[in-house]
């Protein structure tokens, strides 16, 4: 999906997650983190920031995890079908006076996992949208009021590969000192004044070639919003508008 | 004929308002969960700040993009971003440690503390993009790094030597323990949820949910908060007088506000 | 074109001044060439032509500069841009983005260029540098001379009528050189683009060069016609050095001049005798050496052996396997098969200590090596490292640049400070043999001769081994014994320096390209025969 441009799954993933609030519901969590898993799996490029996605559904689960656990040791409790039950164990006072353990109720197990379920489909959506999106073209299309702050991150992005290579010439040089172990110290000095003296080079540069001295920019090649960019949103929207009215 | 070079970045008036007005927008953004009036206005909260927060950020970079944000600035920007990028992931997810905060505290400390809220933001933000941890806390990791930046370079402008050093510890432990208190207030309530001892309460007394994050607070940040001041700290003062004397020397090199002249003939 | 009107320039920090009371004028499409030792203010007089100086650095400034008319006083150097287009240095540290196309496009795109005006000009100058099978690739992947001309490209954008370049050949190997230096040829004479340039080694510029200004240490300079500089300036090329050690009434800036003018010598001089160099024990020996990564191999069955006392060059092609030589001799890459030792020491047992005493290595950069808070400071590193007396690491330092001072960080040294700052940390560790890769990047003719001078010492004084990877065809006639030849992989050739060197027109040094066939490769060479 390289030609979408790179708000439609930002807009897209927005719409979903208000449904998905106002629908409250743990199914329709289920099925969105389902449904953005698919797309990721079909569409993401095969680059660094993919990894996004999965990073969200780990820490989705983590986050699932710690709720249910913690729901379970130091819940509140909620009477109904008891499930099984847990010594108690009070700690002290200051520490506002928490008790472990308890009745652990299936009201009490599955109300901390509907919860965290909308928590973790609302992540992991945002995950999905930051999957299939390129950076570089979410920085294409930077508005042009905060141009130069988009310049800066154009060059911290550029930067890091070449920061990489630096890196290892640096560690090489060290080992050629006779360093077996080179201290991070003694890589990260020269790496530093490698860096700034970068910096002074590239801001002459820039001064050369006309950097700040229009207020207004222009755009190489314009990203063009498409019919498969507002099919998109559309679906999304729908989606919501129909929980909105089911939900009334 | 006299003027001089550009000044490194500094807030102006109306950069300084919005700042200003964003960080009140920000306070409400991490403390929600000690207003909220009942469990409809937290759900509300935590979502409505989730996407506000960003555009709110956006709005204020809106502002703090002016011309005064010029080449030199954001060439030095940029560089100092990617090496806190390089260096946060560095603690390979170990706990707390996370190599980033010296670089950023003496780099502030150097540039100024408007250079150090945009340094903490896009640091943060280059980070973020590099390593793929992208979600909706991003916005208050980057609110809180810029923050961060800001305190460190404000103060004390003129100490140098070991007084200096000391100056750059208490900065180094009290942004240290500061940014995790933050990422805790946004962590709270959506990790927890509301149904735990430890939870917030909406509409509750602010005194008990006070209680309740300050004991959830100190049971999880003896994992991050402490390992986090101490590696900072080790390095501030290990490669404070190394890392300072080149971000000084460039700053000289950099030629901030030097005298531009144009005369008739040369005394 | 470019109009100098009693310029004098100082900066605010320091008292010296740069550029006195000068004033010249460029015509339009001539390509004018800036010489001076280093230091002397050449980048400062390229800056001064786009505004950079002193609207950037800050300076005060007598006199005017106006190109086209329009003077550097009243507008900011990025107003010049459509006049006036510079490349730095170093090109791989002026690149915003990291993909060819979008640098193209930045400085169009922040002087708010319209978008199909971009367009049609990005695709002019993608053709006009042969970059198009590039556009979309990331920068830091490309190749020095594919970096260059993305550095050119950017700053052609825009249609300047000025191109000003500050050493654009240093990094590059000659083929590249070559290649650059025919584009700004073409665009000379092409386009009618005026183009001023600043360089150390003169060998390939001289030939295109209109004019030369020269600038002297104090402030003066001089423009004239290449001869007449050449003709009592130190910065010279081998061929003005013949031509004046000759005594010839006039200076060539050709190889094809000089010739001209030397018939008789070449035909009368003597032959020399062939030196046989002393021969040591075998101090570098590699056997059958092959080295993989991944799919590729970087090495295949080097053998080969280097003695004490040997100063050798090891040249090739970019990309040929010198580098990777380098490394897995000195342990750094493990060989894949094959074996090479130094100094009867298998190179994957070199580390740490022994490593420091066994070999001496200077990479491409120095000042990788170096970081230190002064010069004070690293020498008492190393003399901690080698546990040595202290103050025998500067001593010797010293002996190579007595001008030194102690306290200046390493950063802000000269290239040639650097380097010999290198030299003598590496040095003072008493290695039996020294590997440098590239040294004389960026090094004048004057630093270029004390190296030479000093690895002379310390192969024939010492009795020590030099192996020094390099495109300096130069620096290997004065100063190498041997020359080893590698393409993909394989030693193509092997053996003493005049014979490998007179083999090849591309790698011949200009004094023999003059006195092809006689056997000489050096000025020096050249009076020995004709004084006998």
């Amino acid at each position: 999906m390289k030609s979408l441009h790179p708000l439609t799954w930002w807009i897209w993933s927005l719409l979903i997650v208000g449904a998905l609030i106002s629908a409250n519901s743990s199914w329709l969590a289920g099925i969105s983190i389902a449904g953005a898993t698919i797309l990721v799996w079909r569409f993401a490029a095969d680059a660094p920031w993919a990894r996004s996605f999965w990073f969200s559904l780990k820490l989705g689960a983590f986050i699932l995890i710690i709720r249910t656990l913690v729901g379970i040791l130091i819940g509140v409790p909620i009477p109904g079908t008891k499930l099984f039950e847990l010594p108690i164990l009070p700690l002290p006072s200051w520490l506002a006076g928490i008790r472990i353990g308890g009745v652990i109720t299936q009201e009490r197990l599955l109300s901390s996992i509907h919860e965290g379920l909308i928590i973790v489909a609302v992540i992991s959506l945002f995950g999905a949208a930051v999957s299939l999106t390129s950076p570089h073209k979410l920085l294409r299309v930077t508005p042009v009021v905060i141009y130069e702050f988009g310049v800066a991150t154009v060059i911290a992005t550029s930067a890091l590969p070449n920061l990489v290579q630096s890196i290892s010439r640096i560690r090489r040089a060290r080992l050629l000192r006779g360093d077996e172990n080179p201290s991070w110290r003694s890589i990260a000095l020269p790496l530093l004044e490698d860096s700034l003296s970068r910096s002074l080079e590239l801001a002459a540069a820039m001064d050369a070639r006309g950097y700040g001295v229009s207020r207004k920019r222009s755009r190489y090649r314009p990203i063009s919003w498409r019919g498969i960019d507002s099919a998109v949103v559309l679906a999304a929207f729908l989606i919501l508008s129909f929980t909105l009215a089911v939900s009334r | 004929m006299k003027t001089f070079t550009s000044d490194v970045y500094r807030f102006s008036l109306s950069s300084k308002i919005a700042l200003a007005l964003t960080s009140v927008f920000a306070a409400a953004g991490f403390t929600w969960p000690f207003f909220a009036p009942d469990m409809e206005g937290a759900r509300f909260a935590q979502y409505f700040f989730w996407v506000a927060m960003p555009l709110a950020f956006l709005l204020l970079l809106t502002q703090l993009s002016d011309g005064s944000l010029d080449a030199k600035s954001v060439a030095l920007l940029g560089m100092l971003a990617a090496l806190l990028a390089a260096l946060r992931p560095l603690g390979a997810g170990a706990i707390g440690i996370e190599p980033m905060w010296f670089l950023l505290i003496l780099a502030a400390r150097v540039f100024g503390s408007a250079f150090g809220f945009l340094l903490g933001a896009l640091g943060m933000l280059a980070s973020a993009l590099f390593t793929g941890g992208i979600g909706p806390w991003l916005t208050y990791q980057i609110f809180a790094a810029g923050v961060i930046g800001l305190l460190a370079g404000a103060f004390a402008k003129e100490l140098r030597g070991w007084r200096e050093q000391i100056y750059l510890l208490l900065i180094a432990i009290v942004s240290a323990l500061g940014y995790g208190l933050l990422m805790n207030l946004q962590f709270w309530p959506w990790a927890l949820g509301t149904n735990t001892q430890l939870s917030f309460i909406p509409g509750g007394d602010i005194q008990i949910n006070l209680r309740r994050f300050i004991s959830f607070h100190f049971l999880s940040s003896m994992a991050w908060d402490i390992p986090r001041a101490i590696l900072t700290s080790v390095l501030v003062l290990s490669t404070g007088p190394a890392v300072l004397s080149a971000l000084r020397r460039t700053k000289k090199r950099a030629a901030f506000l030097t005298p531009i002249e144009f005369s008739e003939r040369l005394s | 074109m470019i109009n100098f009107s009693r310029v004098s320039l100082v900066y605010p920090t320091s008292t010296k001044t740069i550029l006195e009371d000068l004033s010249f004028e460029i015509a339009e499409g001539e390509m004018v060439l800036v010489i001076g030792s280093t230091g002397t203010g050449k980048s400062s007089l390229l800056r001064l032509i786009n505004g950079l100086v002193p609207h950037h650095t800050g300076g005060i400034l007598a006199g005017d500069i106006s190109v086209d008319g329009v003077s550097t006083q009243l507008v900011r150097p990025g107003e010049l841009a459509h006049l006036v287009g510079i490349v730095g240095q170093n090109p791989a540290q002026g690149f915003v983005t990291d993909i060819v196309e979008e640098e193209l496009a930045f400085g169009m795109e922040a002087l708010n260029i319209a978008p199909d005006v971009m367009r049609k000009r990005v695709e002019e100058i993608l053709d006009l540098l042969a970059l198009a099978h590039l556009r979309n690739r990331a920068i830091s992947t490309l190749s020095g001379g594919e970096q260059q001309r993305v550095a050119i490209g950017s700053a052609l954008i825009m249609n300047p009528k000025v191109l000003v370049l500050d050493e654009p050949t240093s990094a590059l190997d000659p083929i590249a050189a070559e290649e650059v230096l025919s584009i700004l040829h073409r665009l000379v004479h092409d386009l009618s683009l005026t183009v001023v340039i600043a360089e150390h080694r003169l060998e390939r510029v001289i030939g295109f060069a209109d004019r030369i200004i020269h600038i002297a240490g104090d402030g003066s300079a001089e423009i004239n016609l290449p001869e007449e500089i050449l003709k009592r300036s130190e910065i010279a090329p081998p061929i003005v050095h013949l031509a004046r050690a000759l005594g010839l009434s006039d200076v060539g800036l050709s190889v094809r001049e000089v010739r001209r003018m030397t018939e008789e010598i070449r035909t009368s001089g003597k032959d020399l005798p062939r030196e046989v160099g002393q021969i040591g024990e075998i101090a570098i020996r590699t056997n059958k050496l092959s080295l993989t990564y991944g799919e590729k191999k970087a090495l295949n069955e080097v053998s080969t052996q280097i003695h004490s006392g040997e100063i050798v060059a090891l040249m090739g092609r970019n990309g040929a396997g010198k580098s990777s030589l380098l490394t897995t001799l000195v342990g750094i890459n493990k060989l894949s098969s094959g074996s090479s030792e130094i100094n009867g020491i298998k190179s994957v047992d070199l580390k740490g200590q022994v490593r420091r005493e066994t070999v001496g290595f200077i990479p491409q950069e120095p000042s990788d090596l170096l970081y230190g808070q002064s010069v004070h400071g690293e020498c008492q590193q190393a003399d901690r490292d080698n546990q040595s007396a202290p103050g025998s690491t500067f001593a010797l330092l010293k002996r190579i640049v007595p001008s030194i001072n102690q306290q200046t960080h390493p950063r802000d040294l000269s290239e040639g400070q650097r380097l010999a700052l290198a030299l003598a940390i590496v040095i003072s560790a008493q290695p039996k043999v020294l590997i440098l890769d590239e040294p004389t990047r960026g090094l004048d003719y004057q630093s270029k001769a004390l190296l030479i001078s000093l690895l002379k010492n310390f192969a024939k004084e010492l009795n020590r081994s030099v192996l020094i990877a390099t495109h300096d065809v130069e620096l290997v006639a004065e100063l190498c014994d041997r020359v080893i030849f590698l393409a993909e992989g394989e030693v193509v050739a092997d053996g003493p320096t005049l014979d490998i060197l007179l083999s090849s027109p591309a790698f011949a040094p200009q004094v023999a390209k003059v006195m092809s066939p006689r056997p000489w490769l050096t000025v020096s060479d050249v009076m020995r025969a004709v004084a006998e």
